[in-house]
């Protein structure tokens, strides 16, 4: 008996040991093209995380692959979750943050929970696929990401453990000014975990059973009679008042705090009282002032298959959109219609709506950087069709009937006998399971697409030639081959980052200038610190060109160093 | 010798405390002489006062909070006074000590014990400490930004070229070069002065004018990345200015803003915030302009709170006898405005003293006048060569109107000035909203059921809160209950009521119909209200 016993518990570990951590056999598998075929980290992608399950896949990709990842808190949610930020980076290239970085987060908004997976799976993406693609290995070298999966993880506890949580983070707030904080929120009638529609019963009422689809209610015809009515969504009276779910836990938007273009709830509903007033908004701040190598940013949301830019008002706010930067900002945002069927590009204010202190206004306008926010999830993706997108087909034909909640008769302590139910909190706004992994495979790509294009420099050209008086002529050419600039229009005009610098090393300079016209020998040149040249930006698919007057031996080093645009360095031999 | 020493130190300690105990007040107090005389309000009022800090600046320097008045101080509706707004204007500061002191002077007098059983005063002498002690420094200037290191020009180096006192009399005033390529030449109304060349007259620049000190970057600029800061008022959300002077990397960046914010945003009694600072609504009081908002943002005052702000202007002349006052200066991210537009209360803001000036004149040459009619002829420090190594070779001077000059009284006038603003600030003070119910009538309907009505009435001549605050978040709505007792229904009527709110000398009726005997307990009010109940007995 003991026997069996032990054989049983050795049988239970070694069945769980492989899973946990380990790569599995690599004979029982065959690549797919674009995919690891035998990932160290065994993950599926058509479920989501919860915060425990985020933290534990970013641990486990720390420990696979500590040449490339490091995990750090950015700061603390309200209710003292960690803000975690994955740094991803070839190390043995350089330091993380000498190297142009990406930022990516999800999950701003509580019920948008799916920008956390499209973060993560980049993040695992990225790591697993460094040892077998080159492109993948070789974007690491020159790149750095930042990855943030959920930067409002209060919520997210929330939303996976308890019941619909409101778009925010949960810092109690009195959102009906009556002196009491979260006093009446949503109840779960009937302790599903879900949120869902009350209907009762009613001859006056405007609604009635479809025929075709008995889950579905359909507006009657005017004139015919009514079987129900719709009361909201679940919940009841708490505070006595006379309202129903006026004041629910948390109640504004962590997308309205963000410090430019700021104004108060009368004009931006969910403000707060002044921008940064939320502790995880904090966390991400100071991070990302921290890390000036950023150069572009996505913020996941959902949903509708957007990919959002800029300016979110009419007539812009603080910030300018210059014809350059407009170029690029579009150029990347139409290759991703491209990567991302079923995605529009679209300008916020013009196309959803105007927005006050959003997240991407001070990326662009504050930070310099350039910054997307897709919407993920659309109808059309149920059956890629624009013109079929009925919901309650899709359920049935393609889940199975599993994303409805089945009407359920509740007592009500106003309304009396009613029922709930409806699509339930994981079924509408968020992806069902089997489409997960797709739409994070292309919003990982668009990611990448975005962070290969900031800026590249490379030193070339570089000629050494003996002039009169002992002295030599050192010229160099130094370009940027990707799409993006070291400097944004905006990031120019507000001088938010330091300009790039063009140093010699090894001689002693006499004369260092910029040659703005190659043949004619048009020369802007540098009086003070002649060594390190100062070059306001270097646009890109463009170059800059220099020359310094050295005396020296003729063992020279040119650096070229930009906040944005890297670190590079060339030796003369 | 040490006894003696001690002994000698004790001596020293006594005198300073009894002198400030003596009420004539002829300078103005530095940081530590303020922290002192806040701990001696506190040691000697214990009951009508308490004080803390609200934070510590980047520069080490407390924000001192002194509440007055009595029982549950934050349940009663509250009066804010804000001094130090901006640092230069070091009167807002005696002002706001000044009220301080003699509320609780007068604390066990009748009329101000009558006050503070009503409303409770919040006093921030000094919200920009930073800035301010720089008048009591050895270079005295004209400082605004916090101790905070910030890149004022942009180039990425901060705090690299600040003043020099070139001519080491302690004070920061101009420096001008004789040079074909300036623009200035002497002012014709008076040669002290130095005024811009009009090319259009005819007339062509002779001097440079900057600010004394050198270019110590070598950037062509002088003086323009000196040490700090941000300034707090301009660090605000109202018209706040991104990549601003002064304005911070985000609107309320610093400690001392955020802290004054949530301060302020936690007291949901506080009605008014009055401000001894640059800003001027009582002097002349503001008009709305509304119509053509961009995006919808309200940015002059509302129609229906102009009355008031009417009022009390004429209050402020009437009582402190100050008259024409020069247009209020406008700033960007202030914390008077945003005291109105953003935190929704009633606001007020004064420099509390200023000096008539002749009207179409130059600024300064009238102050100049009114200095030596006032007996203050010292006010001009007289053109004296430098060497100035930005110039060699060239003919440099020093000179100028003193710094703070003409924003701060002399210090002589003090107590004369504290005297007016206070006996303004008592009769503001006691226009506080204040609730009441009239009319409390019950009508047996038969059947057992009877209906009460009452009227809920505003008897203060201020509104429960300004129009302006009625869009905002961050002020309370009155809630008027009605308690049944057992055995008792409301068959019409509601148990919770919400008004959003009552002008002065406004009411609202309400009535509700009761079945059953017993007693009914209503409550009305919010925290910036007060709360009144009454109980009905039903019988």
């Amino acid at each position: 008996m003991k026997k069996i016993f032990s054989t049983a518990v050795i049988l239970v570990f070694s069945l769980l040991l492989p899973v946990v951590l380990m790569a599995q056999n690599e004979e029982m598998f065959y690549r797919a093209a674009g995919s690891p075929e035998n990932p160290k980290i065994q993950t599926s992608w058509n479920k989501y995380y919860t915060n425990q399950g985020i933290a534990d896949l970013c641990k486990k990709l720390v420990k696979a692959y500590p040449g490339l990842v490091t995990m750090e808190t950015a700061g603390k949610s309200y209710q003292g979750r960690d803000i975690i930020v994955l740094t991803i980076t070839d190390r043995q290239t350089g330091k993380p943050e000498q190297k142009p970085g990406f930022w990516i987060d999800g999950n701003i908004h509580s019920v948008e929970l799916q920008g956390s997976e499209m973060a993560l799976y980049t993040a695992w993406y990225l790591c697993e696929m460094y040892n077998d693609n080159a492109f993948i290995k070789q974007l690491l070298k020159d790149k750095t990401f930042y990855i943030a999966p959920t930067i409002n993880p209060d919520a997210r506890e929330y939303f996976t453990s308890v019941g619909l949580p409101p778009r925010s983070g949960l810092v109690p707030t009195d959102n009906d000014r009556d002196g009491l904080f979260d006093e009446d929120g949503f109840d779960d009638l009937n302790n599903d975990k879900n949120i869902n529609q009350m209907r009762r019963k009613n001859p006056h009422g405007d609604y009635k059973v479809d025929p075709k689809n008995p889950r579905r209610l359909i507006h009657v015809e005017p004139g015919e009679k009514g079987e129900y009515e719709f009361l909201g969504p679940e919940g009841i009276d708490n505070d006595g008042d006379g309202l129903v779910n006026e004041d629910g836990p948390g109640g504004y938007d962590g997308n309205r705090d963000w410090g430019f273009n700021w104004q108060p709830e009368y004009i931006q509903g969910g403000a707060g009282k002044y921008p940064f007033s939320l502790p995880e908004n904090n966390a991400v701040r100071d991070f990302v002032m921290k890390h000036r190598n950023i150069t572009g940013a996505q913020s996941f949301h959902n949903y509708g298959g957007m990919i959002l830019r800029g300016p979110s008002l009419k007539e812009g706010g603080a910030e300018i959109y210059t014809d350059e930067d407009e170029e690029v900002i579009n150029s990347i945002g139409k290759k991703g219609e491209l990567i991302l069927p079923g995605y529009k590009l679209l300008t916020l204010w013009k196309d959803l709506y105007p927005v006050f202190g959003g997240e991407l206004d001070w990326w662009y306008g504050a930070m310099g950087c350039f910054v997307y926010s897709n919407e993920l999830w659309n109808s059309y993706l149920m059956f890629y069709d624009t013109t079929k997108n009925d919901p309650y087909e899709f359920d049935k034909l393609l889940l199975f009937e599993d994303a409805f909640i089945p009407w359920q008769k509740v007592s009500h302590p106003v309304y009396g006998e009613i029922e709930v139910g409806g699509f339930g909190k994981n079924f509408g706004r968020l992806h069902p399971g089997f489409m997960l992994e797709t739409d994070a495979h292309r919003n990982a790509a668009f990611c990448i697409y975005n962070a290969f294009q900031s800026p590249k420099l490379e030193i070339t050209d570089v000629k050494v030639r003996k002039i009169p008086g002992g002295l030599q002529e050192v010229t160099a050419t130094i370009e940027n081959t990707r799409m993006l600039p070291t400097h944004s229009g905006n990031n120019l005009k507000f001088k938010i980052d330091p300009p790039d610098y063009i140093s010699l090393e090894g001689g002693t300079v006499i004369a260092g200038m910029i040659v703005e016209d190659k043949d004619n020998n048009i020369n802007r040149e540098q009086k003070k610190n002649p060594g390190r040249l100062e070059i306001r930006n270097i646009p890109g698919y463009s170059h800059v060109d220099v020359k310094w007057i050295v005396k020296g031996s003729g063992n020279y080093a040119i650096k070229a160093e930009s906040v944005k645009g890297g670190v590079t360095s060339f030796k003369v031999l | 010798m040490r006894k003696i020493f001690r002994k000698l130190f004790n001596l020293i300690i006594f005198l300073s405390v009894f002198h400030l105990t003596i009420d004539a007040q002829n300078q103005y107090t530095g940081y530590n002489s303020m922290v002192n005389r806040i701990r001696a309000l506190s040691d000697k009022y214990p009951k009508a006062c308490s004080v803390r800090s609200l934070i510590k600046t980047e520069g080490g320097k407390e924000i001192w909070l002194i509440t007055i008045g009595s029982g549950k101080m934050d349940s009663k509706p509250g009066i804010v006074i804000a001094g130090g707004v901006e640092g230069r204007h070091i009167l807002g500061r005696e002002l706001a000590l000044g009220m301080a002191s003699s509320l609780l002077k007068e604390s066990s007098s009748v009329e101000v014990k009558e006050l503070l059983d009503k409303i409770t005063f919040y006093i921030l002498p000094d919200l920009s400490p930073d800035a301010s002690e720089q008048f009591f420094s050895e270079m005295k200037y004209e400082r605004t930004g916090n101790a905070r290191a910030t890149d004022e020009d942009h180039d990425f180096v901060t705090d690299e070229d600040g003043f020099e006192d070139l001519n080491k009399d302690g004070l920061i005033t101009l420096v001008r070069v004789e040079d074909p390529a300036g623009k200035f030449i002497k002012s014709s109304e008076d040669d002290r002065i130095m005024a811009e060349a009009d090319l259009s007259k005819g007339q062509s620049g002779k001097y440079l004018v900057f600010s004394e000190g050198i270019d110590n970057d070598k950037d062509g600029n002088f003086n323009e990345d000196g040490p700090g800061g941000v300034d707090f008022n301009r660090n605000f959300t109202f018209n706040y200015e991104s990549f601003g002077p002064e304005s911070g990397m985000y609107p309320v960046s610093e400690p001392e803003t955020r802290a004054a914010a949530d301060f302020l945003f936690d007291r949901y009694n506080v009605y008014a915030v009055l401000t001894f600072g640059p800003q001027d609504n009582l002097g002349e009081p503001l008009k709305s302009a509304s119509g053509g908002e961009k995006n919808g943002i309200i940015k002059s005052i509302l129609k229906e709170d102009e009355a008031l702000n009417k009022l009390l202007s004429d209050k402020y002349h009437e009582i402190t006898g100050m008259t024409g006052a020069p247009p209020s200066t406008k700033r960007k991210g202030d914390f008077f405005e945003w005291a109105y537009f953003h935190y929704g209360r009633y606001s007020f803001s004064t420099p509390g003293w200023w000096f008539s000036a002749e009207k179409d004149k130059n600024d300064e040459v009238a102050f100049l006048k009114y200095a030596e009619k006032n007996g203050k002829g010292d006010a001009f420090i007289p053109w004296t060569p430098v060497i100035h190594p930005d110039f060699p070779g060239k003919k440099a001077e020093v000179g100028g109107i003193k710094p703070f000059i003409l924003t701060n009284p002399l210090a002589d006038s003090l107590d004369v000035i504290i005297m007016r603003n206070y006996n303004f600030i008592k009769a503001v003070a006691s226009m506080h909203p204040e609730l009441e119910f009239l009319d409390i009538n019950v009508e047996n309907q038969g059947e057992g059921i009877q209906r009460i009505s009452l009227k809920l009435h505003n008897s203060g001549i201020f509104a429960t809160s300004p129009k302006i605050g009625e869009e905002n978040m961050w002020t309370r709505v009155m809630r008027i209950t009605a308690e049944t007792s057992d055995g008792q229904s409301i068959i019409s009527g509601q148990k919770v009521q919400k008004v959003e709110r009552l002008e002065g000398n406004q009411s609202a009726e309400f009535s509700w119909l009761i079945s059953g005997k017993g007693s009914v307990k209503i409550t009305a009010g919010a925290l910036n209200t007060g709360t009144v109940s009454t109980t009905i007995e039903l019988r």
